[in-house]
């Protein structure tokens, strides 16, 4: 894998990669995907599903319920003022 | 010119998409779980009333509703998206292929999805240090999502377009009061050949102007011998202007993937348990061309009252139309207000029969909308006179308004429409009050409602 | 082997019995890390159903069990918390990613594991600690409160010295929950004993194996036929081959979005300086404190389900999957179970294993990972021993079949002695 396309997959993925790392993983990731162009080749189905059993039609009604307390999950994060508090977005 | 919407709104259900949390917070960080704050090991679990309202929504709209229908995860990073990634709808919406009849065409419906809304971000914090601060009580409400093809001809147009489309929804699901203002619409837009898309924009004053602002400067541009080229905007509504969105650096590869902890819906065999109402203006359409009803005095009375539509309907099977329609937006139109509240069949009788007989000629027009008058004060026991020197000149005016509601159309138009509501205070105060308070009490009055209301 | 243990195991016996749950089950009263350093410190606030369906049963939760971060690995090195050893010789691996939970099925009499499989995560530890690992279909236990790793392929199981210790256990975690939509799509759970009459197994599980696992495992087939009667097949299933390729993509791909919610705010470690860029600050967070396996899948899961590679990696592995459960509802039509060896050579020394190339270590999977592709349950149990090793068995049978698993190890057992590292001192 090229050196530029292991920094955009990490810039995507929101990883900083060290030089090292960086050519670790460019062999590593090389390997793999070799070994899974085998996949060019496989039969596969035309019809597929998201999961290997059935899942269908899977619903809950539009009640409100609470099962945690709020403020228990308030006390858990980083607040101000009951707000969670995050990095700068500019 | 070429203008096609994404519109985004929040669906009235009580509880979230994927989580039990109320909808309805109360102050920040009041309504949450860990579904709605990405916790690990927390799952979604689909709100049924939000995907059959999205399935009445694509219904609609005339699309075709997918047989089978899943969820997908669009992967981004920010702080207010919990997981870094949104459930959203990738390859299967719940509807596609559709159209909304309007302004007398056809403006297609590409897709209609479900999804979830992020959180809030509230504040920056102080200035050298800023932070974010997050709301998540909006994390997970349904939002859905209406995707147009290009069919749009101008701003105003697309204006109008997200106006009719609220009445409709509004009807159909029970959008809230306030979606005019809080509605939120990716647009995109060609005045040549090639498109801009403006994002996030908020609310339909915003719409048109974001949109007439990039049509005049890809206009300047093409008459400058420049090209445009295709791009990313946002709208900045305080200079009322569109800049450019972030630059390519940050661009995000959404890489969708599906969702599997939700599994498969087929949506198109709930789709035939889904009644889908008449709403007001396809009810409008309908009267018009049963009726043969003039299109505005139409939709004025279904923007009025849905009973007072019942009353019209009634009214033109037993009468010719064109005199129900002059009843419909005259006197019953002033005085549906105190005659909805003791409608009855009784009541329903006796409104037709004081018309039949102005047809029949046994009694005259001011007689007729006398007695109109008097039932809606109830039999006329106590006559409006007494209780309306008991009010303020502010609510005689507004009550008077009320009773009147044309004045606002004709406004519009023409500013002397206010003396009629000016005469009518004169008179009934006596004096009271100066004439100049009068006037200006009631402009007032006029030109606030004229701008809470965007739809005339 | 343990990431956490209870302080004290409280002397009145209300308890009808200890177990302790791999680290990525929620608990509230231990700290869950999923062997990962960005969960340091975190205490959920609730119990995964599991946990709490042992805990209403009589079960006294005595620890969490460490485990490869995230469930990234097959030798359990990859954890943030120290790499647990194997009780038979504690220069070999536990086995992945479920290690510490094997050891302590092996090291604890009486005592059941909670394990965790998204691609072989129970089995392979089970063969390599001499234990039996039971990991069920694909939504036969709810997964509310599992940190995920591959959603359309985790399965939380159990471990421990004997199918009748699970097979009293099971029902108890198995059933529908409304906190897991994919939990309810279940038939009832059937234990009841069934005829087994009929073992398949795959020409190509057989090749790649070492001489001496492939030895102990033909033996183990001559006394199921001789002594238990069941008719042993050879059958063929090309497309196992692919199962492989097409698990890694899908579960790299499904991992990476997972992991995306790792980033510093709301759960987890915190970074340094929360007014930087959040660009800067989550990709700080992440890369300080996700460990070398999860940065390589997240990469690799990233990039399968990227624009222009998606179709040919992320869709296709999902096809591929479709054919790997065709395949095998073909063969268990036949068949009662399908048999392989559970992996294709006993524990490794570390030694070993620092010397293994990632993808050398993700091929020694290809036994574990089609059955866990295609969701199917499948039992390893112990079936010999190599060099005072043992080596693992692992059958498998149709979705929602547990009963059959249980049955034939149940069988097995009456027939085959194990052997555990306590008793020979």
């Amino acid at each position: 894998m090229k050196s530029e396309t292991i920094e955009e997959v990490a810039r995507i993925a929101r990883l900083k990669l060290t030089e090292t790392e960086r050519t670790e993983f460019s062999k590593d990731l090389e390997e793999v995907l070799e070994y899974f162009s085998m996949l060019d080749e496989a039969p596969g189905e035309k019809e597929y599903g998201l999961n290997p059993i059935e899942i269908l039609d899977m619903l809950r009604e539009d009640e409100v319920r609470r099962e945690i307390d709020p403020e228990l999950l308030i006390r858990m994060m980083d607040t101000f003022e009951e707000l969670v508090r995050g990095p700068r977005l500019v | 010119m070429k203008i096609g919407l994404e519109v985004h709104l929040q669906l009235p259900t009580v509880s979230k998409l994927f989580c039990s949390c109320s909808t309805s917070g109360n102050g920040p960080n009041t309504s949450i779980c860990p579904t709605c704050l990405g916790f690990p090991g927390s799952r979604p679990k689909l709100n049924r009333r939000a995907l059959e309202m999205t399935i009445m929504i694509s219904r609609f709209l005339d699309c075709r509703i997918s047989e089978r229908s899943w969820f997908s995860r669009k992967t981004y990073f920010y702080p207010d998206l919990p997981k870094n990634f949104q459930i959203t709808q990738y390859e299967s919406p719940i509807g596609v292929e559709g159209g909304y009849s309007f302004n007398g065409k056809i403006v297609r419906i590409t897709r209609v999805h479900l999804e979830e809304d992020p959180g809030k971000i509230k504040r920056v914090g102080k200035s050298g240090e800023e932070v974010s601060l997050i709301d998540y009580n909006r994390s997970g409400i349904p939002l859905v999502e209406i995707v147009t093809a290009p069919d749009i001809t101008s701003p105003s147009e697309a204006r109008e377009f997200m106006a009719d489309l609220l009445i409709e929804l509004r009807h159909l699901v029970g959008l809230s009061e306030r979606d005019e203002q809080t509605v939120r619409v990716d647009a995109n837009i060609s005045v040549g050949e090639e498109r801009v898309e403006i994002k996030n924009i908020l609310g339909l004053k915003n719409l048109e102007r974001g949109l007439s602002f990039e049509a005049s400067r890809q206009n300047k541009m093409l008459k400058a011998g420049r090209r445009i080229v295709r791009e990313t905007r946002n709208f900045d509504e305080e200079r009322r202007v569109t800049t450019p969105a972030r630059s390519k650096e940050s661009e995000e590869d959404y890489g969708y993937i599906l969702e599997p902890d939700l599994g498969v819906y087929q949506v198109s065999s709930m789709a035939k348990t889904v009644q889908v109402p008449e709403t007001p203006l396809k009810r409008a359409e309908r009267l018009s061309a049963e009726y043969g009803i003039d299109r505005n005095s139409i939709r004025q009375i279904v923007l009025t009252s849905s009973t007072l539509t019942d009353f019209l309907e009634r009214l033109c099977s037993n009468m010719p139309p064109e005199i129900a329609v002059t009843w419909v937006l005259g006197p019953l139109s002033s005085n549906w207000k105190y005659l909805e509240r003791s409608l009855n069949e009784d009541l329903s009788n006796r409104i037709e029969n004081t018309i039949q007989m102005v047809i029949r000629g046994d009694i005259t027009d001011s007689e007729a909308r006398m007695r109109i008058g008097a039932f809606a004060r109830g039999g006329g026991a106590e006559t409006t006179q007494d209780s309306k020197e008991r009010s303020s000149l502010a609510e005689l005016v507004s009550e008077c308004i009320d009773q009147t509601p044309q004045v606002l159309f004709d406004f519009n138009s023409n500013k002397r429409a206010a003396n009629f509501i000016i005469g009518q205070i004169m008179r009934e105060t006596k004096g009271k009050y100066s004439s100049s308070e009068i006037v200006e009490t009631v402009n007032k009055e006029i030109e606030r409602r004229l701008k809470d209301r965007v739809i005339i | 082997m343990f990431s956490e243990l209870i302080d004290e195991v409280p002397s009145d016996s209300s308890f009808k019995f200890n177990f302790s749950a791999k680290d990525n089950l929620c608990t509230i009263d231990f700290q869950t890390r999923a062997g990962s350093r960005i969960l340091d410190g975190y205490r959920p606030p609730f119990d995964a159903t599991p946990v709490s369906r042992l805990r209403r049963a009589g079960g006294l939760l005595i620890g969490k069990t460490n485990m490869d971060e995230f469930g990234f690995g097959t030798f359990c090195t990859n954890s943030g918390y120290g790499v647990p050893r194997n009780p038979f010789d504690i220069e070999r691996s536990c086995g992945g990613s479920s290690g510490g939970a094997a050891a302590a099925a092996c090291l604890l009499e009486d005592h059941l594991s909670l394990g965790v499989s998204t691609g072989g995560s129970i089995s392979c530890p089970a063969s390599f600690c001499g234990v039996v690992g039971l990991t069920p279909t694909y939504g036969r236990v709810s997964r509310y409160g599992l940190v995920d790793y591959g959603n359309s392929l985790d399965k939380v199981g159990i471990l421990a010295r004997s199918s009748s210790m699970i097979k009293n256990h099971f029902p108890t975690i198995a059933g529908s929950d409304p906190m897991d939509p994919t939990s309810c799509a279940q038939p009832t759970l059937d234990l009841d004993d069934t005829q087994i009459d009929s073992i398949a197994v795959p020409r190509e599980a057989m090749e790649n194996i070492h001489p001496s696992v492939r030895d102990s495992f033909l033996r183990a087939l001559d006394i199921m036929r001789d002594q238990l009667s069941i008719d042993i097949h050879e059958v063929t299933i090309p497309s196992l081959r692919f199962a492989l390729p097409a698990y890694y993509v899908l579960a790299t791909s499904e991992a990476s979005t997972n992991l995306a919610r790792y980033c510093g705010m709301r759960f987890g470690v915190r970074g340094d300086d929360v007014t930087q860029h959040f660009n800067d600050y989550f990709s700080s967070v992440r890369s300080k404190n996700f460990g070398k396996e999860a940065k390589r899948r997240i990469l690799l899961g990233t990039y399968s389900r990227m624009v222009g590679f998606r179709n040919r990696y992320y869709l296709k592995a999902l096809s591929v999957r479709q054919t790997t459960i065709s395949d095998y509802a073909r063969v268990l039509k036949e068949h009662d179970v399908v048999a392989t060896p559970t992996m294709p050579f006993i524990a490794p020394r570390f030694s070993e294993i620092e010397r293994m190339k990632p993808i050398e270590m993700y091929r020694a999977d290809f036994l574990t990972v089609p059955p866990n592709l295609a969701g199917l349950p499948h039992i390893s149990v112990p079936c010999g021993y190599v060099d005072s090793m043992p080596t693992g068995m692992q059958l498998v049978s149709r979705h929602w079949s547990e009963g059959t698993l249980l049955n034939i190890a149940n069988l097995w057992e009456g027939v085959f002695q194990y052997r555990f590292p306590g008793a020979q001192q």
